[in-house]
């Protein structure tokens, strides 16, 4: 188990007068791990990096590495090296000057310096600009020589704070795969920040997602996807559509009845044994809805409903349709695995049946309105873009 | 958008106006002629007699040793100052501002005054001592806004990697903040030089007898005669400063 | 932890902060307090205290004197403002390589002696220079007036002296400001006049206040100009400082008289530092605010 926490925050805290910019957050990080904190600006993620860095001390709980507690210790005392969000190259040092740094604080001899500087100037496949200065290399290459300067050191942790942020789309997606391949090769526990979550979803063995200073949820990619426990992981990733009803009946061991309003009784995998007579909300993807103009045959497991389109938006690989169903906007994606243009796609206005199966829907823990504003769904007129109408999806 | 031609053409003629004088300046210093209203010819002359008034080099000798000691030991004080004023945030910073900011709007006169009764009433000799203590005085508020400038454009996460990457405080600061600052803190010490060179109301003031600045000594020989001379040693002089103002430009605009 | 903070403040503080103290706020405190001294016969300052060097301000040439530093000053201020503001306007609408140049030109007679180019002008508008024989010929001025020596050639030279002062103030001021909004302000329909009225004058009233400060306060002391191209018409309160000085060998009245100047120069002095929201002030090297 030792394994387990290799890196642990431990209750750990940090205010800035009256705000919460951490709030008694304790989780831990496996060797080895791509582990990610994602959540919008000023969920707490880069101050949380920071405590880590050295640069902020917590207020409350302790940070322990390896079983040491480095929480007191200074940053330049830490095994610890982090990829600033402007990569902080010195303007002053050339690309081979740079990486060197960290090695000439530690006074090692000479030679082995260049050694290990010829070894990572091929890490990153910059042997012929090592004699340049920052400022006439490219974004990109700034991003390598920033995380050349930190791995010479053989950090415990390398900790990234947004490092894709100043990349323009291309150059992110390439960049992606170049950390992700890094990772591999060198096999040190990396800690990624970001707000994006393409990126934490595609690089990451784990995820927190932080919102307000706390941790909301945590686990791997598809945990969160696809078992969101509040409504804020449900609508911060992905888009969903959120549904509030009563449990109606009880079925079986895992399954329960639930009575929403202008739906017939819907069947849903109830993991949570919610009771009779209690609230529940309800999140559902978008994607795991089918659309159709026939009523479709389905087992018992599926829930059919009949709804009128209200909007469609093609977008070559998948139509996105709004149905409305009595109060309810529900979001629809479909992707198109066959040849579109043989069918006859479904148009706005029509008459359709949506259904979905009852172990694709999932039962919330927490809910807030106000998350609904997260999610990437247009309003449905002028006055909900303000935050009036009826914050149904 | 049609463009207004007012503005090109104020500047334009506002660069003329400025370097007019000066430019004529320039032209009549080698103007053979003793008067400035009759052209007689290019000729060397007058710069040749520069060479043998031996009151110029002893003037300018006692303008270089104080124009370097005064801008050493500003930069010194101006640069700890833009440290302090840029690093902390307090009532005592924002107090200690308004003294250092106060030397550059206040009227020379005024200075050059205080400076007097002061070594007056304290029984100190006037000299080349006092000359030196004013020129620091008023030279420290330059190179302090000058360095306070290019500490605030600096980019501190440059130093906290420093110290990610194993660098205590003091290494970070030699290694890091001081190499990025060194421009700033010659273009300071270039402009108080200069300014400690040229000065001449409050030098004037705290000079006494005996104790001639250059500036002092052409003061005295445009008051008594010698248009010529002037002329001459006023171009050099203008060498000089253009000289310094490029250099220390250039440091400046390099690493922005 | 914190106290050692507040240490190294102090450790960073003190040296600008004591010289200052000592060879500015003092001296400053010494002018006042030695314009209640009586004045020694043998020159310089006698012992004792009294009113009578104050009284002395009450010399009937002194109110004259006073209005004319002030409306020179006043004077120097507004036709300085006016050129440097679309100086201003022009430096931050140009090229990157053109404003690097141009600004260097401006800067350079900054830099310059002062002396040096005041004497310019003595030589310039001198009886036999070019510029007066220039007038003559075209019939502006008659062969008698003299183009040196009064109050028009102190004004000249104090406009020369002090516009640079004013360019970068509003050079900075101008460089911050959006020039989209103009546009904007023309595709509503303003008229170029209007826009630059209504519009640009107001985005860059910091700079143009600061302007003002920067060439007013200077020019109330202003002295070696009066002294070098000003005639006994046109003396200013600095000439007087320094006659009291240097010819009288009256120190406390010089004193007195420096009092009131000090005193004249506080008010905007404060005005500046105390501002609400000022913090921004030139960067003497390249004009740009901080």
């Amino acid at each position: 188990m030792a394994d387990q926490e290799f890196l642990e925050f431990e209750d750990v805290s940090k205010y800035f007068g009256r705000i919460h910019a951490v709030d008694h957050v304790s989780f831990s990080v496996r060797k080895g791990e791509f582990f990610s904190l994602l959540g919008p600006s000023g969920c707490g993620k880069t101050t949380l990096l920071r405590i880590l860095a050295g640069f902020e001390r917590p207020d409350t709980g302790r940070v322990l590495l390896d079983g040491r507690d480095i929480t007191a210790l200074p940053p330049h005392q830490r095994k610890v090296n982090t990829i600033f969000q402007n990569y902080a190259l010195f303007p002053h040092l050339t690309v081979r000057e740079n990486i060197a740094f960290g090695l000439l604080i530690e006074k090692r001899p000479k030679k082995e310096i260049e050694k290990e500087v010829e070894r990572m100037l091929a890490l990153i496949q910059m042997e012929d600009q090592a004699e340049k200065y920052p400022d006439k290399i490219s974004g990109g290459q700034k991003q390598r020589v920033a995380i050349a300067r930190a791995l010479i050191k053989k950090p415990q942790v390398l900790l990234l704070d947004e490092p894709l942020a100043a990349l323009d789309l291309k150059l992110r997606q390439r960049m992606l795969m170049e950390l992700d391949l890094i990772h591999d090769e060198v096999g040190i526990t990396f800690l990624y920040v970001t707000h994006d979550q393409g990126e934490a979803m595609s690089l990451s063995d784990r995820i927190a997602v932080m919102n307000h200073g706390v941790i909301e949820q945590m686990g791997t990619p598809a945990e969160i996807y696809e078992a969101p426990r509040s409504s804020f992981v449900a609508a911060f990733i992905g888009d969903t559509n959120f549904f509030e009803g009563l449990v109606a009946e009880v079925v079986g061991d895992e399954y329960s009845r639930l009575a929403i309003d202008g739906f017939p009784p819907v069947l849903c995998f109830n993991d949570k044994h919610i009771s009779l007579g209690n609230p529940v909300y309800l999140s559902i993807r978008p994607e795991k809805f089918h659309i159709s103009r026939e009523k479709p045959e389905t087992g018992n497991k599926h829930n059919v409903v009949p709804g009128k389109v209200e909007d469609v938006i093609y977008q070559g690989l998948m139509t996105r349709y709004w149905v409305r169903v009595e109060g309810y906007r529900i979001s629809v994606v479909q992707q198109h695995s066959r040849f579109l243009l043989d069918e006859k796609p479904i148009r706005w206005d029509e008459e359709v049946w949506i259904s979905w199966h009852a172990d694709d829907g999932y039962m919330l823990e927490r809910y807030s309105e106000s998350d609904e504003k997260l999610m990437s769904l247009p309003p449905e007129n002028i006055g909900e873009m303000n935050g009036e109408g009826n914050g149904a999806a | 958008m049609k463009r207004s031609r007012v503005p090109l053409i104020v500047t334009m003629a506002m660069l003329v106006f400025f370097y007019l004088p000066i430019m004529i300046l320039v032209i009549n210093s080698f103007n053979a002629s003793r008067f400035g209203s009759t052209w007689g010819g290019w000729s060397l002359r007058w710069y040749l007699r520069l060479l043998h008034e031996r009151e110029i080099w002893y003037a300018l000798k006692n303008s270089l040793v104080i124009a370097f000691s005064a801008s050493f030991l500003s930069i010194v004080l101006g640069t700890t100052a833009a440290f302090a004023l840029h690093r902390f945030a307090s009532r005592l910073q924002k107090a200690h501002y308004a003294v250092i900011f106060a030397p550059l709007v206040m009227p020379e006169i005024l200075m050059g005054i205080g400076l007097l009764l002061f070594f007056v009433a304290l029984g100190v000799k006037l000299g080349l001592f006092t000359i030196f203590l004013a020129h620091v005085t008023f030279c420290i508020s330059y190179v302090a806004m000058v360095v306070l400038g290019r500490l605030q454009d600096f980019d501190f996460s440059l130093i906290e990697a420093a110290q990610d990457l194993g660098a205590n405080w003091w290494t970070a600061t030699w290694r890091v903040l001081v190499p990025l600052l060194m421009p700033g803190i010659v273009a300071g010490g270039l402009l108080a030089f200069t300014l400690s060179i040229d000065d001449f109301v409050i030098t004037f003031f705290v000079a006494g007898p005996g104790s001639t600045t250059l500036p002092i000594r052409i003061y005295s020989m445009i008051k008594h005669g010698s248009p010529p001379l002037i002329n001459a040693l006023s171009t050099l002089l203008l060498v000089v400063t253009f000289a310094a103002v490029w250099f220390s430009q250039r440091l400046l605009e390099v690493r922005k | 932890m914190k106290d050692r903070r507040r240490f190294l403040e102090l450790l960073a503080t003190a040296p600008s902060a004591l010289w200052l103290a000592v060879f500015f706020l003092v001296p400053t405190v010494v002018v006042f307090a030695i314009a209640f001294k009586p004045t020694s016969p043998y020159g310089g300052v006698d012992a004792g205290w009294t009113l009578e060097t104050l009284a002395s301000l009450g010399n009937p040439n002194y109110p004259s004197i006073l209005w004319r530093t002030f409306w020179l000053s006043i004077l120097t201020t507004v036709i300085s403002i006016i050129i440097a503001t679309p100086v201003g306007y022009f430096l931050a609408r140009v090229r990157k390589r053109w404003r690097q140049f141009l600004l260097l030109l401006i800067i350079v007679p900054f830099w310059t002696s002062f002396l040096i180019r005041i004497f310019a002008w003595k030589v310039l508008l001198h009886p036999d220079g070019f510029i007066k024989e220039g007038l003559v010929f075209l019939h502006l001025v008659d062969g008698g007036t003299s183009l040196l020596y009064n109050a028009w050639a102190v004004l000249l030279v104090m406009i020369y002296s002090y516009l640079p002062f004013a360019i970068l103030p509003i050079y900075a001021a101008a460089e911050r400001f959006d020039f989209q909004l103009i546009e904007a302000a023309r595709d509503l329909g303003a008229r170029q006049w209007q826009s630059f009225y209504r519009i640009f004058l107001p985005g860059i009233r910091r700079g143009l206040l600061t302007a003002v400060l920067m060439v007013f306060i200077p020019a109330l002391g202003s002295y070696l100009i009066p002294d070098l191209v000003g005639g006994p018409d046109s003396e200013m309160l600095g000439n007087k400082i320094a006659q009291r000085v240097f010819m009288d060998r009256n120190l406390p009245h010089a004193s007195a008289l420096s009092a009131l100047l000090t005193l004249a120069v506080l008010l905007p002095m404060t005005a500046v530092l105390f501002l609400p929201g000022r913090k921004g002030r030139p960067d003497l090297m390249t004009g740009e605010e901080k």
